[in-house]
């Protein structure tokens, strides 16, 4: 009894809470939504926009400011997409990987360095679009969408051959790889972004000051990589459909 | 903590409508900066190399324009050095030819004049001897 009153006091401490599970609920109809998932993606969305606006509104042959800012974002997922499809495959799929990549990212650090908490909802509370599963299996499906319409366009019906490709007996296996990718996609994002924002939150409920930074840093770092690994993934799923030479597990990280 | 809604349809479709809003306002100009970038730094750099190579060129020609003329001004000098012995040669032997004719002329105007003066001598040697017969014998003969 003497450890939970002391508990007590800590939670009665006003600088930090802990909210999981509770949604800011919209209502449309009889549909629910999660308002503060929606708040922020809409924050992040208009930072990429703006930016991109700025970066693309008066083009120089000799990039300056946002402009460079941008290119190099640009070249960065231009890498990726073109590490993972090939020189010759990679436009058309560079949009999609790039804005993965750059939603994932920019999601993923808002949480880290925008101070959300201290905007109070009615329930629940601001945090990166990305701790939310609604938001990560939305980007998961999606990757999964990609990939069978990379397969059927490049190559039809043919596309199933991958499924028996090196021999039939694999098959069940090869169906359950089409379910395990977005199941590890969309997981390995969101309990990624979502411990690292309980790990801060109860270190800065416990200690408020200095030391929960080492955990932030390493937040950021940990941000970075998900958001590197999903568009990194996505495109290896892509390339995979397209190439159609089965079992090439990329790895999972 | 897991559980889905409309939050999952309309997130897919929010993020599509980024992709298109991002391929519009972001990767197809900046991607096109970049390709347009990339083939006028190729173009500058072909051409650079051309201007390089016809510099090269140039200078190529200069240097063989160079030695030849200077083999030329070589030959030149060679020709004027020649000729100007040779010259020099025809002069000198002119000059020798002239004094060896002046001294042969005098030499023979001195025979001229020894032989002339010994001709009025011996005309003298008559007179004078026969004086000096008749000084030595004109008394005993006369």
């Amino acid at each position: 009894m003497q450890m939970l009153s002391f508990l007590d006091t800590f939670t009665a401490f006003p600088l930090a809470e802990l909210e999981v599970g509770k949604h800011f609920y919209w209502e449309i109809g009889n549909l629910k939504l999660h308002g503060q998932v929606f708040i922020t993606s809409w924050i992040v969305i208009t930072i990429l926009l703006v930016a991109s606006i700025l970066a693309t509104r008066n083009i120089q042959r000799v990039p300056q400011g946002i402009q460079n800012v941008m290119e190099y974002a640009l070249e960065f997922v231009r890498d990726i997409a073109k590490n993972q499809l090939g020189e010759k495959e990679y436009r058309p799929w560079l949009p999609f990987i790039g804005t993965l990549f750059l939603f994932i990212f920019v999601s993923n650090w808002s949480g880290a360095l925008i101070p959300w908490r201290l905007i109070h909802l009615p329930e629940g509370e601001l945090a990166a679009p990305t701790s939310d599963i609604n938001t990560t299996v939305a980007l998961a499906l999606l990757t999964s969408l990609a990939y069978f319409y990379a397969g059927f366009s490049k190559r039809g019906l043919g596309y199933f051959s991958k499924y028996v490709e090196p021999t039939p007996i694999l098959l069940p296996i090869a169906i359950l790889e089409d379910f395990t990718k977005p199941l590890s996609l969309s997981f390995r994002l969101f309990g990624n972004i979502l411990a690292d924002e309980l790990v801060v939150a109860v270190l800065v409920l416990l200690v408020p000051l200095f030391v929960p930074i080492p955990v932030m840093l390493l937040g950021l770092f940990t941000s970075a990589i998900q958001a590197l690994v999903f568009s990194t993934l996505a495109g290896a799923y892509i390339h995979e459909a397209l190439e159609g030479h089965g079992g090439d597990d990329h790895g999972e990280h | 903590m897991f559980d889905f809604d409309a939050t999952l349809p309309l997130m897919a479709i929010q993020f599509l409508l980024l992709m298109v809003l991002l391929n519009a306002l972001f990767f197809k100009p900046l991607m096109k900066a970049l390709d347009d970038r990339d083939s006028y730094i190729r173009s500058n750099q072909a051409d650079a190399q051309e201007r390089l190579a016809n510099a090269e060129r140039l200078a190529k020609q200069y240097e063989d324009e160079l030695a030849a003329s200077r083999r030329e001004a070589q030959a030149i000098v060679a020709n004027a050095q020649n000729e100007a012995q040779q010259i020099a040669a025809q002069r000198l032997a002119a000059a020798q030819q002239e004094a060896q004719a002046q001294r042969e002329q005098a030499q023979r105007e001195l025979d001229q004049q020894k032989a002339e003066a010994m001709q009025s001598l011996e005309q003298q040697v008559e007179t004078l001897s026969r004086q000096i017969l008749d000084k030595v014998l004109g008394s005993s003969v006369g």
